[in-house]
């Protein structure tokens, strides 16, 4: 009998542990949203105000972001610096390719940044302008389905995880 | 990275190719030329060559290798660093100065507003004119430029590509770190076209000396009157006045009590008199000095210098660069 009721609230803490880390997570993902904004803002006065070639703006940029957004921009100036005869989109694109497991983005939102760069750096200040609007819409739209959702989805995944723990402690009694 | 690799790193990844696979010293190179649709052009100790897809130099237009629009396209994407936004003044001059001081002169389609080019699009031919700083060319000439431990106004009078320009940069580089006869000064230099530093990102890839302050892509006549205000210098070095704005600013420097060295396109002195306003004041006697360049045929030969009254201080021993 004891042994029965330890086993139930192990699983039971376990799974309410689990619900946690899923409400933690979404936490984190709006995080990473919030913090590719505020680079995206940065990258775009650098480029728009300061005139700053590409590589030179995420390497700046890059520097004061911590985690892997920070890695992503540094590693881009990198390549690009470098002179290998690659179009940016294609360095850019590889570049997220590489982090993407880092960054606790979702398929949508890896392909919305992936779109970024495809138009980055190319024609005038104006496109520059446009393309980074566009994308600081994309991600305002996630930014608000994330904070909207947070206080529910922490609650939903919290509750989720005791019941569920619950359950099972029921199911094998 | 050597000079050939920071240097073929600007063109498409096919051009780059054939440049790599090219025996050619990159030293002796002076300018690679690319057009849409036409042959890849090098020009190398002043002889033009077509270039064939193996990198060999040819003199005729058989089996030459051709550029094409996407290549263009491309090598423009590397030479501003994927940042074309970032270089429109430079490209509404015409020209972009990359790492190493070698400048991109490109054409195409302008964006005319108001009488102002406002830009450039459907750039279809690029220039890239490589960057040939020679250190000691104007030591001949130093010792005339000095009297009595003082720095000359100084004008040097030279028809186009006989090397006045390279002649300056020297003269400014000596003056600024000075010789064992004569103390450094501190030098301020105007660059508008950014041939004398070719500054890449504000920092100057020529050596131009320890004293040097450098107003890169300023227009002479502002940049003159703004270095005197902000900088103090003893000397202020510009290439290619002309402008009436030009020669105002000119004689405000020299009214401040700095001295300054200069460069105008001419054959002699008595062209420099035909001038509007700089032969007036070339009659008036404000320059000390006029350093007259000539010979096509080896570009930097001093043939004469003279001082303010017109009396010849150098004989025409011909020195040229590297002689």
């Amino acid at each position: 009998m004891v042994l029965k009721l330890t086993g139930s609230l192990l699983v039971t803490c376990s799974c309410g542990a689990l619900g946690l880390w899923k409400a933690a997570q979404w936490k984190e993902h709006l995080r990473m949203l919030e913090q590719l904004k505020k680079m995206m803002l940065m990258l775009r006065s650098e480029i728009l105000y300061g005139h700053t070639p590409l590589g030179e703006a995420l390497g700046h940029v890059g520097r004061k972001s911590e985690g892997p957004l920070g890695k992503l921009f540094e590693g881009a100036k990198e390549r690009a610096g470098q002179q290998l005869g690659e179009p940016f989109c294609v360095i850019w694109k590889e570049e997220v390719e590489k982090r993407k497991k880092d960054m606790l983005l979702s398929e949508r939102e890896i392909q919305e940044l992936t779109g970024f760069g495809e138009h980055l750096g190319y024609l005038d200040l104006e496109m520059q302008e446009h393309t980074i609007a566009l994308y600081l819409e994309q991600l305002d739209m996630s930014i608000e389905f994330y904070r909207e959702h947070e206080r529910e989805q922490s609650r939903l995944y919290t509750s989720l995880g005791i019941m569920g723990g619950l359950f099972l402690s029921i199911i094998m009694c | 990275m050597d000079r050939k690799d920071q240097i073929i790193g600007i063109f498409a990844k096919e051009i780059r190719g054939i440049l790599q696979r090219m025996e050619a010293d990159f030293d002796e190179v002076q300018e690679i030329r690319l057009r849409v649709g036409a042959p890849l052009l090098l020009v190398r100790k002043n002889r033009e060559y077509y270039v064939d897809p193996a990198g060999r130099l040819r003199t005729g237009p058989q089996g030459v290798y051709v550029v094409t629009k996407e290549e263009l396209q491309e090598t423009m994407e590397y030479i501003s660093s994927y940042s074309l936004y970032a270089f429109e003044e430079e490209l509404r001059q015409g020209f972009i100065t990359i790492q190493g001081g070698h400048r991109v002169g490109v054409a195409g389609k302008t964006v005319v507003e108001d009488q102002t080019v406002k830009g450039m699009k459907y750039i279809s031919f690029i220039n890239v004119r490589l960057s040939h700083q020679i250190i000691g060319c104007a030591d001949s000439v130093m010792p005339y430029v000095y009297e009595n431990g003082q720095v000359m106004h100084t004008l040097i009078v030279s028809p186009p590509r006989c090397g006045k320009t390279t002649l300056l940069r020297d003269m400014i580089r000596q003056l600024s770190t000075g010789s064992q006869k004569h103390g450094g000064v501190t030098v301020g230099v105007v660059d508008e076209r950014s041939e004398l530093g070719a500054c890449h990102q504000g920092v100057p890839q020529n050596d131009l000396g320890i004293r040097t302050d450098i107003l890169d892509c300023c227009p002479k006549a502002k940049g003159m009157m703004m270095l005197v205000r902000t900088m103090a210098p003893q000397v202020i070095a510009v290439d290619e006045v002309g402008s009436r704005q030009d020669m105002e600013a000119i004689e405000y420097v020299m009214s401040c009590g700095c001295k300054l060295v200069a460069t105008v396109h001419g054959n002699s002195v008595g062209d420099i008199k035909q001038k509007p306003v700089l032969g007036e004041m070339v009659r008036r006697q404000m320059f000390e000095r006029y350093i007259v360049l000539g010979g096509r045929e080896q570009a930097g030969r001093v043939e004469r210098i003279f001082n303010s009254r017109g009396c010849q201080l150098y004989s025409p021993e011909r020195i040229a660069y590297g002689a």
